[in-house]
């Protein structure tokens, strides 16, 4: 089966003042469809630009970036931004909740980017709000809500028009270990019930353990493979 | 796009900043009306003023102020007599002889203020057709009558200029014997008094101007009065229709509505830098929320196009507050100048520029710190405190 992602030969460069910066040079990768991959470093290591390459987020000096078969690299801003509409779940460490929307809100803007009624949005927002565990929360304002919930509104955002891609950048970096876990474990279900490609960028090696392979950059540069974890 | 309930809320985020903006604009639009009021309220009555029927005849020399000339009184009964075409009502003909002067005059209760005086003879009201007697009677020897304005230009209250009581020029004291009207002109703020009068008092033995209104028929015209000032050379005359007096007059004032303006655009690019700096604030806090709403999939435009119906709902809600504040505070109040005393009136286009502003308050002035907000790429903005 053809790989979600596949990355050729990507070299990512910034030039600041006089100097050129390149935090990846000429990486490849595959990741298949429904895998959860953790991609682990030191800071600098050019993980969350492999993050934001792969999330449409930011555009390669070179190479490719083929996400089921099409290449986004070679996508224009305005073009990334409807691919990104339609195909990513971005989850950040600080959730980037909207303050002045409630759970609910924050979770339909994805959906008004659509053509669905209101009443289709609303079955969708509240499923994915109960797959996240806050059917309850609904009503409930970002600063009325653990940070535990927060990120759990941010999933139930990234995944509420069905992306076949979710990208998270330290998901679990700003919670307490249980609330971490619980999280790593709302992922591992997205990624092996719900078939949905997940690359989480993190520092933490026991968030790295719970996914099914792991990835460590040095340098821009792939050093290590990690475990591949067989899911049930 | 996203949905107006978003820069609905976004209002609210911060009521501080909402409250300075809603003030600040309110400031700029309130300023933005009083100006055009007040260039329209005077542009107004000094068109008002001049009727294109009425031709004045003064002192060469002296075509741009009436209080300065001089005309020999006999001139008057000379234009009656030489020039055609002038309006006649029961027999006499509208050829009036005035004298117009500006004085110092005591009200019945101490106010010593300078006044627009103007000596008259009751064949006056034949070429001020625009003059109608509120109460009393036209004044007669050691009497005036006063215009229902006059008290505005003198800074008293109406009751002390009420017919009855007595005003003091010098140390002559006259009764106040009408008061009439004189609608959107600059008679309104003058008063009257009986020209002859008015000449011993000013120890004058000469008229200031001489108004003649041509007849309505068309028979007469300002050509047949300035060859009345040609064949009588000897009395050193220039004729000059009532309404391009006026208008040169509106020339001279022109200065002060420079100033206007410029107070004016002053105080409100004082209050724009201001808010602009609390909308930089105001939207850099927002850098990351926007970055967010891009990651999702929400374009460039459709989030400037957010902060803009923010601004905009901030800065029509000033406006809207400039002219509740304007209704109540600038509306029908007179002001006084020079030559009289005009009203500022919240016409349809006094209203309409104070819109404006306040819709280009909201998207010109929200431009900067809106493209600054959503200038930095998305990785760096995602990444911004």
């Amino acid at each position: 089966m053809n790989p979600l992602i596949s990355i050729k030969s990507v070299t990512k460069s910034f030039t600041k003042g006089t100097t050129t910066i390149t935090p990846l040079e000429n990486l490849s990768l595959d990741v298949p469809r429904g895998e959860f991959l953790s991609l682990m470093g030191p800071s600098g290591s050019g993980k969350t630009t492999l993050l934001n390459l792969i999330a449409g987020i930011d555009t390669p000096t070179s190479g490719e970036i083929l996400i089921d078969g099409n290449d986004i690299a070679k996508l224009s801003r305005a073009q990334l931004t409807r691919w990104r509409a339609e195909h990513v779940g971005y989850i950040f460490q600080l959730y980037h909740l909207v303050p002045i929307l409630s759970a609910y809100e924050n979770v339909e803007l994805p959906l008004l980017l659509g053509n669905l009624g209101k009443s289709e949005r609303k079955k969708k927002i509240l499923s994915a709000l109960d797959l996240v565990g806050l059917g309850d929360r609904a009503d409930h304002r970002p600063s009325e809500l653990s940070g535990g919930q927060e990120q759990r509104v941010a999933i139930a955002r990234a995944i509420v028009h069905d992306p076949e891609l979710l990208v998270a950048d330290e998901p679990t970096g700003d919670l307490d270990r249980e609330s971490a876990d619980s999280i790593l474990n709302l992922l591992d279900t997205l990624a092996t019930k719900h078939e949905k490609t997940i690359v989480m960028v993190t520092h933490d090696p026991k968030a790295s353990a719970s996914a099914h392979r792991a990835l460590q950059l040095e340098k821009g540069q792939f050093i290590e493979e990690g475990h591949l974890l067989t899911h049930a | 796009m996203l949905p107006f309930t978003y820069a609905l809320r976004n209002l609210f985020r911060d009521p501080s900043r909402l409250a300075q903006t809603v003030g600040g604009s309110a400031v700029v639009v309130l300023l933005l009306i009083a100006a055009v009021a007040l260039n329209q309220g005077m542009d107004t009555v000094l068109s008002a003023s001049g009727s294109p029927q009425n031709v004045i005849l003064v002192g060469k020399g002296s075509e741009e102020s009436i209080e300065r000339s001089e005309v020999e009184i006999s001139a008057e009964s000379a234009a009656a007599t030489s020039i055609s075409g002038i309006e006649s009502k029961l027999g006499v003909l509208a050829v009036s002889g005035e004298i117009a002067y500006q004085a110092p005059i005591t009200t019945a209760s101490g106010v010593e203020e300078q006044a627009l005086l103007r000596g008259v003879l009751e064949k006056s009201l034949l070429v001020h057709t625009t003059v109608s007697l509120l109460e009393g009677h036209f004044p007669g020897p050691g009497e005036a009558m006063v215009g229902h304005l006059a008290h505005r230009k003198i800074g008293v209250d109406k009751d002390d200029l009420a017919v009855g009581k007595s005003l003091k020029f010098g140390d002559t004291e006259v009764k106040i014997s009408g008061r009439f009207a004189a609608p959107g002109t600059v008679l309104e703020s003058e008063i009257w008094f009986d020209r002859n009068d008015l000449a011993s008092l000013t120890q004058r033995g000469s008229l200031s101007s001489i108004t003649i209104r041509l007849a309505e028929d068309g028979s007469g015209s300002i050509d047949d009065v300035e060859l009345f000032t040609f064949q009588r050379n000897d009395l050193e005359l220039s004729a000059i229709r009532e309404d391009h007096y006026y208008d040169k007059l509106s020339v001279f004032y022109k200065p002060i509505k420079i100033m206007t303006w410029v107070t004016a655009a002053l105080v409100a690019a004082g209050a724009v830098f201001g808010g602009l700096n609390t909308l930089y604030a105001a939207f850099a806090a927002r850098i990351k929320e926007m970055a967010t709403l891009q990651s999702i999939g929400y374009t460039r435009v459709a989030l400037f196009v957010s902060l803009i119906q923010e601004s905009l709902l901030a800065t029509l809600t000033g406006t809207l507050l400039a002219f509740i504040l304007a209704y109540f505070l600038l509306d029908g109040r007179t002001v006084p100048f020079s030559i009289g005393t005009f009203t500022l009136t919240l016409t349809p286009t006094v209203l309409f520029s104070g819109l404006v502003a306040g819709i280009l308050l909201g998207t010109i002035g929200t431009l900067p710190p809106a493209i600054r907000c959503l200038l930095p790429s998305l990785p760096k903005a995602l990444r911004s405190s």
